[in-house]
């Protein structure tokens, strides 16, 4: 049917797919390059091609499209394209109240949830200069090292997933399922714990939780040594992870990344130590570094802060102090007017939140910073020049959670 | 006809299936009967004699096509249903468990699924070679059945070039890979196919050299041959005097068959599945019904080279004299026995069957007495097939045979799946490097230093 | 051991025998519904309105979780504790029927919704005569409700209640054997009273066949309620006025030119109107 637009073609038209140029399966687009970026990573020379490892795929870590420009096996160039989880929750937050933040944040980080969660609450302690009892920050602190703890195991298993392994997945997730059922009875749920409150916790530790807890902490480092057991010393693994994506110091600083990516490049900079919060100095830790920079070494550097992780609920356990779980503060809160930033550690880097309230009981802003989203910026330095399947292994040592990338 | 209807409607499911069967089978022995006394079945039988031996060469080929789809389907079930359950097991899982029992018709129902799928050839692929694809890939894998000895004088055909003629043959994977890859018009396909076509080029060469100290020591490239000069105890198998030969072709047999850790062709976290991405329903189905199989016959030629075949591991004839039984065939003349074959089957079999059916009944409260008479068939059934399976596993060595080379190839199945479950993958470099840097290098070494000794033991037997 | 992990697939051989040891150990699946996962008592798990020892429910809806639910996804009404006030929460966009209401909704002011005409104040006047006449006595409550029903021409809540503080039987049990039985009705407008005059006078203008066809379409006599409740056969009185025609009732108005046809199709299309506002 011709209508003033053009001719328009009825899907019943049993012709309408015979004639489709294959030049629409082309990831180049039909109009000229409108920066000089685009015009240099659309410019192919001869024996490239663009490959769409798309917004469904098997090894991205959630919606994450990635064009890459390969010759060969080999990656030269590579674009990525975010917003694919966008869900806004930041202008979410701003229509609600400072407690609705709570639960709209959770799903920025899904699988470590409590420090997404520490975002709009720490900020609005912050603002409101609020003691919280001590009761409260042990608990949130071991609640924090748990989720770290099932955040990196779940990395042991993806990275090796990408590499191949089907086995070392599952041990993964049996023990984040042990994790993460102890978590359930604390805190009620298994993965979007909308546990932590503006001034304290939600409740208490309960016998079940601390039951589970000892069962868990009885087996938690011979559980460790065996899993990566399988992994540490494998000659294939070994070789697929050695030498890969190096990030050196320089290059991570340049570009914001933080965490276990930082410090396996020899940086030894943590924000539990650097910008302490909670009760976090009281604690005795180590910070592992490692120098090499390499996917090796953030994979070991991440089994290492498992063990740190022991220590400190280990510690944690022993001087948990009586007293109250929540500070007083009234129900509906009226922040006064001001500006907080706050950051936390999270098993990805620092992971931070920049607030600013108008003296309503809505935040005015929360504006967050999700270490994933800088961590992406590495992606662009450490693809090219490897192979396709390097380049998959490089993004999961990484570790990007693409919740937050994309909020 | 609500005569007829109402009836049948009360039928359940089960029943409208075996109701017209049982009808059917009486017809037919009625039939038969009546044709035998009227001279027409002997007639009948003639003429289709006749028929058969003036179109042989049609019906040869019927036949081999059906043994073939005989022999490779249920393998291949059953090397999924092993896989699955494997590597379950391995990760601390149970895998499937509800279909049949233990699961396993879940593989049977997965055949069907890939039937009953959407056969589609994508936008801008070419069809006639999309199509043929799976069709060269299962047919390099399938052809190499003809020369592999199951069990003595159960093989295809025992050609003297046999070694030669697999090797050959199991070649062709190459070119279905790569024309379905290419064909797809797909990046991820393209790349791979291009990936698995460098894979199997590369590694042809240590998997062909390996076993030519196998083929200086046995003097002949005829698999059954090789076999027969394994015969005797265990440590008569080649893969006592050449390990190193073992270990090249066992690596070279996993990176041929596509399988981890060598398996980047069909990696599902890196480029989804490869060559096989465009593929759907039965073509997707013949892609992997030929990797299992390929698995199945790479495991069986590693046991015919290495392991001894069908040789069992010890001789049982020292032992039989030991015991002065001597030749043990128990045969049962059945011809002999005449009229009383058939009062054994009318009588002997119901009598057994009430045998084992009463003390069930009796023994367990909660039983009715029909249910204690099937549960006692079925048990009948079990005893008699074991039966059956020992008297022909000690009066024919072809039997014997059988069971040890199924045993021996799915052991290696075993650890193929195993190595699956547990390893990382290579990378298509490092896999390159490996097979030519190393692999190669090494089978050639083997080669000069099997040619060495057997020159040194020829000088020393001279002198 | 040091120098063993110096062998090339060494660490893969380990590798590989863990994993076998893990395949000979006892695997983790739950075999579910044969078995059930170990679920700590403090899962939130899913959210069901919780009941007291009496069989009350213990939701009082005050519209804290309604007003702190970040998503805005709980819906409740209620009425406040004098019956003055009916409010309405919940996200009126979510139903087509409710949308032009919306902003009377979130008011607080009283809403003409014909759901709400069950809280509506009722005259307990004839109700206080039909509970005296019973002698408060809680196990006649079946006929209690009947009657009331008879009165009303359906239960109101407030009737329910005033029962309930009159007899001293728990409201929910109440509600429980007004539930059980399909002619009780809870909302108004459900049960259609047809009324039929006897006299002479109609009787000769043709109320007899009138009469047979009510009798035949509904399945009752005059004084009766058919087994669905949803028509009320009862006895009207012209006067003698009649106008020449027999004096047929509907809810208390009369309706002209009834004849038995007419009368038949209207007892069906009452009844087909409550079996439809029942299964609405």
């Amino acid at each position: 049917m011709t209508t003033d637009r053009g001719t328009v073609r009825s899907l019943d038209d049993p012709n309408i797919w015979v004639d489709t140029p294959a030049t629409i399966f082309d990831a180049v687009p039909p109009y000229p390059p409108r920066t000089e970026r685009e015009a240099e990573f659309y410019h192919l020379r001869d024996g490239e091609m663009l490959l769409n490892l798309g917004p469904q795929h098997p090894s991205t870590h959630g919606v994450l499209r990635i064009v890459l420009k390969v010759d060969g096996e080999r990656v030269t160039d590579l674009d990525p394209v975010l917003g694919y989880l966008h869900r806004g929750v930041e202008k979410i937050c701003e229509n609600g109240d400072w407690h609705h933040a709570i639960s709209n944040c959770d799903p920025l980080e899904y699988v470590a949830s409590m420090f997404s969660e520490a975002m709009p609450v720490l900020s609005a302690e912050k603002l409101l200069d609020l003691q919280i009892p001590r009761r409260a920050e042990y608990i949130r602190v071991l609640c924090w090292e748990l989720n770290r703890i099932a955040s990196h195991g779940l990395f042991i298993g993806w990275l090796a997933l990408d590499l191949g392994g089907l086995t070392p997945l599952l041990y993964g997730f049996i023990e984040r399922d042990r994790i993460v059922e102890m978590l359930a009875s604390l805190t009620g749920q298994r993965m979007l714990f909308n546990y932590l409150r503006i001034g304290g916790v939600n409740r208490d530790l309960n016998h079940d939780f601390l039951s589970r807890l000892g069962d868990w902490m009885s087996k938690a480092a011979v559980e460790l040594e065996n899993e990566t057991r399988l992994l540490n010393e494998n000659e294939i693994f070994v070789r697929r992870t050695k030498g890969m994506g190096v990030l050196d110091r320089d290059t991570a600083l340049r570009l914001c990344v933080t965490g276990p990516n930082l410090r396996a490049a020899g940086v030894p900079y943590d924000v539990r130590r650097a910008h302490p919060y909670s009760v976090y100095p009281e604690l005795d830790f180590d910070i592992p570094t490692r120098d090499t920079g390499d996917s090796y070494a953030r994979y070991l550097l991440r089994v290492d802060e498992i063990r740190e992780s022991i220590r400190i609920i280990d510690q944690v356990l022993h001087e948990m102090p009586d007293g109250p779980i929540m500070a007083k503060i009234p129900r509906m809160i009226r922040i006064p007017p001001g500006r907080a930033f706050i950051s936390v550690e999270s098993p990805r880097g620092q992971y931070s939140c920049y607030a600013m309230s108008d003296g309503s009981d809505q935040p005015f802003r929360l504006r967050i910073h999700d270490p994933s989203y800088f961590t992406l910026q590495a992606v662009g330095h450490l693809m090219p020049g490897n192979l396709i399947a390097d380049s998959m292994a490089i993004m999961a040592s990484l570790d990007p959670v693409m919740g937050g990338v994309d909020k | 006809m609500s005569v007829i209807s109402r009836p049948w409607n009360r039928l359940s499911l089960a029943g409208k299936i075996i109701l017209p069967l049982f009808l059917l089978l009486i017809a037919l022995t009625v039939l038969l009967l009546a044709g035998w006394q009227l001279g027409l079945i002997p007639a009948v039988i003639e003429l289709l004699a006749e028929v058969v031996r003036s179109n042989i060469d049609i019906f040869r080929f019927i036949l081999t096509a059906t043994l073939t789809l005989l022999i490779t389907i249920p393998v291949a079930f059953v090397i999924i249903y092993m896989e699955m359950k494997v590597i379950a097991f391995l990760a601390g899982r149970i895998g499937p468990n509800r279909v049949g029992p233990w699961g396993t018709l879940s593989s049977v129902f997965h055949g069907f699924k890939v039937l009953a799928k959407e056969d589609f050839t994508p936008t801008g692929a070419d069809a006639a070679v999309f199509t043929v694809a799976p069709i060269i890939t299962y047919l390099s894998s399938v052809l190499t059945l003809l020369v592999i000895p199951f069990a003595p004088g159960l093989v295809g055909l025992d050609m003297n070039i046999g070694l030669l003629y697999f090797f050959a043959v199991s070649g062709l994977t190459v070119v279905g890979l790569l024309t379905a890859g290419w064909s797809s018009f797909n990046k991820y396909s393209l790349l791979g196919g291009l990936r698995a076509a460098a894979q199997i080029v590369s590694y042809e060469l240590p998997l062909l050299l390996a076993p030519v100290g196998i083929i200086m020591l046995a003097g002949t490239l005829s698999l059954n041959q090789i076999v027969i000069q394994q015969s005797g105890w265990f440590w008569d198998w080649y893969v006592f005097q050449q390990p190193i030969a073992f270990i090249v072709f066992f690596i070279a047999a996993a990176a041929e068959g596509n399988r981890t850790p060598f398996d980047l062709t069909e990696a599902d976290s890196e480029i989804v599945a490869g060559f096989a991405t465009e593929y759907s329903g039965m073509r997707f189905g013949f892609f992997f019904f030929a990797e299992y199989v390929n698995v199945f016959i790479l495991s069986a030629l590693t046991v015919v080279l290495f392991f001894g075949g069908w040789n069992a591991p010890i001789d049982p004839r020292p032992i039989l004299e030991f015991f002065r039984i001597g030749s043990l065939t128990p045969a049962i003349d059945v011809s002999s026995m005449g009229i009383w074959l058939l009062w054994v089957l009318a009588i002997g079999v119901p009598l057994l069957v009430l045998l084992i059916a009463l003390p069930l009944w009796l023994l367990k409260s909660g039983w009715s007495f029909l249910k204690s008479l099937v549960v006692a068939f079925v048990l009948f059934n079990v005893m008699a097939i074991a039966a059956v399976t020992i008297w022909a596993f000690l009066s024919f060595e072809v039997v014997v045979g059988l069971f040890w080379f199924i045993v021996k190839t799915f052991t290696f199945v075993f650890i193929f799946v195993w190595m699956r479950g547990t390893l990382p993958r290579v990378r298509i470099d490092q896999l390159m490097g490996f097979a030519w840097k190393w692999l190669v290098e090494i089978a050639l070494l083997n080669v000069f230093v099997t040619a060495g000794a057997i020159l040194l033991v020829q000088e020393l037997a001279r002198q | 051991m040091g120098l063993m992990s110096k062998v090339p697939g060494w660490g893969m051989a380990m590798g590989m025998v863990y994993t076998f040891k893990r395949f000979v150990q006892p695997k983790v699946t739950i075999q579910y519904p044969e078995e059930r996962q170990d679920i700590s008592p403090h899962h939130r798990g899913r959210l069901v309105l919780l009941y007291d020892e009496a069989g009350n429910l213990k939701c009082e809806t005050c519209f804290q979780c309604a007003m702190a639910c970040p998503i805005e996804i709980i819906d409740m009404g209620g009425v406040d504790t004098k019956n003055r006030m009916h409010v309405h929460w919940g996200p009126p966009e979510q139903y087509a029927e409710r949308r032009e209401e919306s902003a009377l909704r979130r008011s607080g002011r009283p809403v003409s919704d014909k759901a709400f005409a069950a809280w509506l104040p009722i005259d307990l006047g004839p109700l206080e005569r039909i509970l005296v006449a019973n002698d408060y006595d809680p196990r006649r409550l079946l006929t209690v409700l009947e009657q009331s029903q008879a009165t009303y021409g359906y239960l109101p809540v407030a009737a329910l209640q005033h029962i309930s503080h009159s007899t001293g039987a728990w409201y929910s049990e109440i509600y429980g054997i007004a539930t059980s039985y399909p002619h009780l009705v809870f909302e108004p407008g459900r049960v259609a009273e047809i009324g039929l005059c006897r006299c002479a006078a109609c009787s000769l203008a043709g109320g007899g066949k009138v009469r047979d066809a009510l009798v035949e379409a509904l399945g009752i006599d005059v004084g009766g309620v058919t087994p669905d409740g949803s028509v009320r056969f009862s006895a009207a009185d012209c006067g003698g006025d009649n106008g020449g025609q027999p004096l047929v009732t509907l809810d208390g108005q009369r309706q002209p030119g009834m004849t038995p046809d007419k009368a038949r199709d209207l007892a069906q299309k009452l009844r087909a109107k409550s079996a439809k506002a029942a299964n609405a």
